[in-house]
């Protein structure tokens, strides 16, 4: 199966609900950075203990939804695709509460800033976090002359999802003994 | 600790048995499976087989109220799934998941144009059969013995263009045939305007068409269903 088609060559695709735009377009730039958030997610998988198998699978669940997310950016306002979309809504933003919840229960509580680093999954799961939120900023910026129901909806996801990262990158160093670096001022 | 509320929007894996297989041609035939109860589509919708590990995708001819799933199928004899389809008997059970894709028929202001690539007209089929009307369908094939479903669409397309891409020049053409591929047919008779492209086949096809329609049909709308 070949993967390309060709038709994006002079600059320009097409969104899920038809319009054909420039690839700087605002919901192509919020697609990037979902994409590249995802991949991220993919490297902190592949930087988990193999034990860590629960980790794993909610870190895929989270994988799959982006691709929702993807959809949604890619539809927009008014169209009768968005039907058809499965829906990221405040379900998925209150899982990700409760798995915050959980975990952060069983860390050491923080009273200070940290470094970003630590196990080389920590790493990943931090740099994931950033480019959530830039993501969420992108998202912001589409929000802003749309503001429909459904891409708050999405911002309240990444928002989240950034808080979920942060979370798991304290986890994953604390999976391996490693303390959290704290900011010396 | 499960963070996804699951959310997937596929259903499945459905069980459907052959009922039927007829040949259209002599590369490409049609099969009916069960549609099972649960199983819902929109027109326009596919499938995706799975067969000792090998899965394809189809898109589904029939109405979404049918008790019959139909897809039509192009027999590759070196393809990983049209041999299995091909041989399989009456009565086999194929696993299938679905519904996919977002390849669905929106109403708008702008003219409808369906254009297909030989079994891409599926989709189109199952549009038709739905009570979708007054589109313009371009079907590119490579001789007419492939236009078999023709009839179909007669009184439903306010234009029909069977596009003869392998006809050789000064044969006899059927009524209504254009010579060439879709693309040339779309350059040539469409006239300049912005409409909702519906395309539906090879890759080759799909992209041609779209950089045409940046080109000579601004502000036109473009659905596409690549075939892999």
């Amino acid at each position: 199966m070949k993967t390309y088609v060709g038709s994006g060559d002079r600059g320009r695709t097409s969104l899920l609900s038809g319009e054909r735009v420039e690839k700087s377009h605002g919901r192509i730039e919020a697609i990037g950075d979902v994409d590249e958030l995802n991949s991220l997610l993919g490297a902190l998988i592949a930087a988990l203990p193999e034990k860590e198998g629960e980790l794993r699978a909610a870190l895929q669940g989270i994988q799959a939804d982006l691709f929702h997310v993807g959809a949604w950016l890619a539809t927009s306002s008014g169209s009768p695709t968005l039907e058809m979309l499965h829906e990221i809504g405040p379900d998925h933003t209150k899982a990700l509460e409760a798995a915050i919840d959980r975990i952060e229960a069983a860390l050491p509580p923080l009273r200070s800033f940290i470094l970003p680093g630590g196990h080389p999954s920590a790493a990943w799961a931090h740099i994931a976090r950033a480019v959530c939120r830039r993501a969420e900023r992108q998202v912001l910026r589409l929000a802003a002359p749309e503001s429909t129901e459904r891409l708050n909806s999405v911002i309240a996801y990444l928002n989240r999802l950034s808080d979920y990262l942060f979370v798991i990158a304290r986890f994953c160093n604390s999976l391996h003994g490693i303390p959290d670096e704290v900011w010396q001022k | 600790m499960t963070i996804s509320s699951s959310g997937n929007s596929l259903t499945g894996p459905f069980t459907a048995e052959l009922l039927r297989r007829s040949w259209l041609s002599e590369k490409t035939f049609e099969l009916e499976l069960m549609r099972p109860a649960a199983f819902q589509f929109r027109p326009g919708q596919r499938i995706r087989l799975l067969h000792k590990g090998v899965e394809r995708d189809y898109s589904l001819l029939s109405r979404p109220d049918s008790p019959r799933l139909g897809l039509c199928v192009r027999h590759l004899p070196a393809g990983l799934f049209s041999p299995i389809l091909a041989a399989a008997e009456v009565g086999t059970s194929f696993a299938f998941t679905g519904p996919h894709g977002y390849f669905i028929f929106h109403r708008s202001s702008r003219p409808p144009v369906f254009v297909a690539t030989g079994t891409g007209v599926a989709p189109f089929l199952s549009m038709t059969r739905s009570g979708v009307a007054g589109f313009i369908l371009l079907h590119g094939v490579q001789t007419a013995a492939e236009l078999y479903y023709r009839p179909d669409f007669g009184a439903a397309a306010s234009l029909y263009v069977p596009c003869l891409s392998h006809a050789s020049p000064g044969s006899a053409l059927p009524p209504g045939a254009y010579r060439g591929r879709v693309t040339d047919c779309l350059r040539d008779h469409l006239s300049p305007g912005a409409y909702d492209f519906y395309l539906c086949g090879r890759r080759e096809m799909i992209r041609d068409v779209i950089l045409l329609v940046d080109e000579r049909f601004p502000g036109s709308l473009v659905y596409a269903e690549i075939f892999y």
